[in-house]
């Protein structure tokens, strides 16, 4: 029976991301001393190990979810969110067994999450009381999402 | 003195107009006011807020709105016991406002309409049925006991969901206005897969209610789906075709809660 793995895609976009500003606006009437926030679409895939890397291919062929001109794609081999990142998610997630409609080989289930980072005047990461704060205000509604820090 | 309404435009929002005339057909002269207004929004006796996508559903539907400088005179409003009404998107900034169910400070939402289970955007007729006494909805006063409202459902995030504790509060305390029902009232399980097959929302004092499906977009006749008696009737009846019906008897409720109005 093959081993399973997990791999992190997480799409930023390299032109403005508009969301992010919106978000970046209502932090700021929030009184966060927030000075640049980054989101990014994060797919975390379970897939078997001998089939890991043709994942990563495919996912960098699939422009629904990644295209050269726009985004930035950082594959990680460590699912899971960064000191100085949130993902947010759906409690209630069900992971795809395809990705953007296409089947995989050995994928066993893929999820989306949303992936924020917000940096102070000096670009480094703000401290965590302001991305607890963040969250707790503003990025996650816990009736139906987690955050994941 | 008549009351004063205004419609609450956001950024993407995009039901105003036909919010603003289903209201006017029911008696009341409501003016639309943008966000960039939120100063001039205290002066209202009262507040709508219409569909559409604010901020483009930004972060979440309504998560934007309901930080936005407007929203402040609303959430006063709404503590201070003026009515205050949300259809779909405007039901969603309430519930990102915490001022529906309410059972939360503000701007601390305990509820959510979240993404619908099928995971897609749903538009399709529904019915939705009062399911609280109406004296438990001043802002309804006109509707009666287990009125039916024709709407559209027309949403990707209409689905109610919190913790399991938070629901058990929300029916024990009768916060679900609405549910979905058929043509004749009979509870349905709700298209988005909405806990407690909720469509609509009340908070504690009944003066702020959120309503996901659309009942503006079913409030004359010509509306209605083709196949309708009421519509079929109405062929060739110009003005048969334009009578307020429907989800008209939501707005007039409306306006019997502000003790003005009529249809016309």
């Amino acid at each position: 029976m093959s081993a399973f793995v997990e791999r992190a895609y997480v799409v930023t976009l390299t032109i403005p991301d508009n969301e992010a500003f919106t978000a970046l606006t209502t932090l700021a009437r929030l009184g966060l001393p927030v000075e640049t926030a980054v989101r990014s679409d994060i797919w975390v895939a379970t897939v078997e190990a001998g089939a890991a890397a043709a994942l990563d291919l495919e996912v960098a062929t699939i422009e629904t979810i990644y295209n050269p001109n726009k985004h930035r794609l950082e594959v990680r081999e460590d699912a899971g969110p960064r000191p100085g990142e949130v993902w947010i998610t759906a409690r209630d997630e069900t992971p795809a067994i395809t990705v953007a409609g296409r089947t995989v080989a050995g994928l066993r289930g893929i999820v989306r999450r949303t992936g924020w980072r917000l940096l102070d005047e000096g670009g480094g990461d703000v401290p965590p009381d302001v991305l607890a704060a963040a969250t707790e205000q503003f990025l996650c509604n816990p009736a139906f999402q987690k955050a994941l820090r | 003195m008549t009351p004063r309404v205004a419609v609450v435009v956001f950024p993407g929002t995009n039901s105003e107009d036909e919010t603003q005339r289903a209201l006017a057909s029911a008696g009341i002269a409501a003016e639309i006011v943008h966000w960039s207004r939120a100063a001039a929004l205290r002066s209202y006796d009262a507040y709508v807020l219409p569909g559409g996508f604010s901020y483009e559903d930004r972060v979440r539907a309504g998560a934007v709105a309901a930080h936005d400088e407007a929203m402040d005179a609303v959430i006063a409003g709404a503590n201070a016991g003026k009515f205050v009404i949300g259809i779909c998107n405007g039901a969603q900034t309430l519930l990102e406002a915490g001022l529906v169910p309410g059972t939360g400070p503000a701007r601390r939402p305990t509820a959510a309409f979240a993404p619908n289970a099928s995971g897609k955007f749903q538009s399709v007729r529904v019915h939705v049925r009062l399911v609280v006494p109406p004296e438990r909805v001043p802002a309804l006063a006109g509707l009666a006991a287990g009125a039916i409202v024709p709407a559209w459902a027309s949403h990707g995030e209409g689905r109610l969901a919190a913790s399991a504790a938070e629901l058990e509060t929300i029916e024990r305390d009768g916060h679900v206005a609405f549910v979905y029902c058929t043509a004749r009232g009979h509870r349905v399980a709700a298209p988005n897969g909405s806990a407690l097959d909720a469509a609509g929302l009340v908070n504690r004092a009944g003066n702020v209610v959120a309503i996901m499906p659309h009942p503006e977009r079913d409030a004359w006749t010509f509306m209605h789906r083709d196949g309708d008696p009421e519509k079929a009737a109405a062929r060739g009846n110009t003005q048969a075709m334009l009578a307020p019906s429907g989800g008209m008897i939501f707005f007039a409720a409306f306006a019997a809660g502000l003790g003005v109005g009529a249809h016309r």
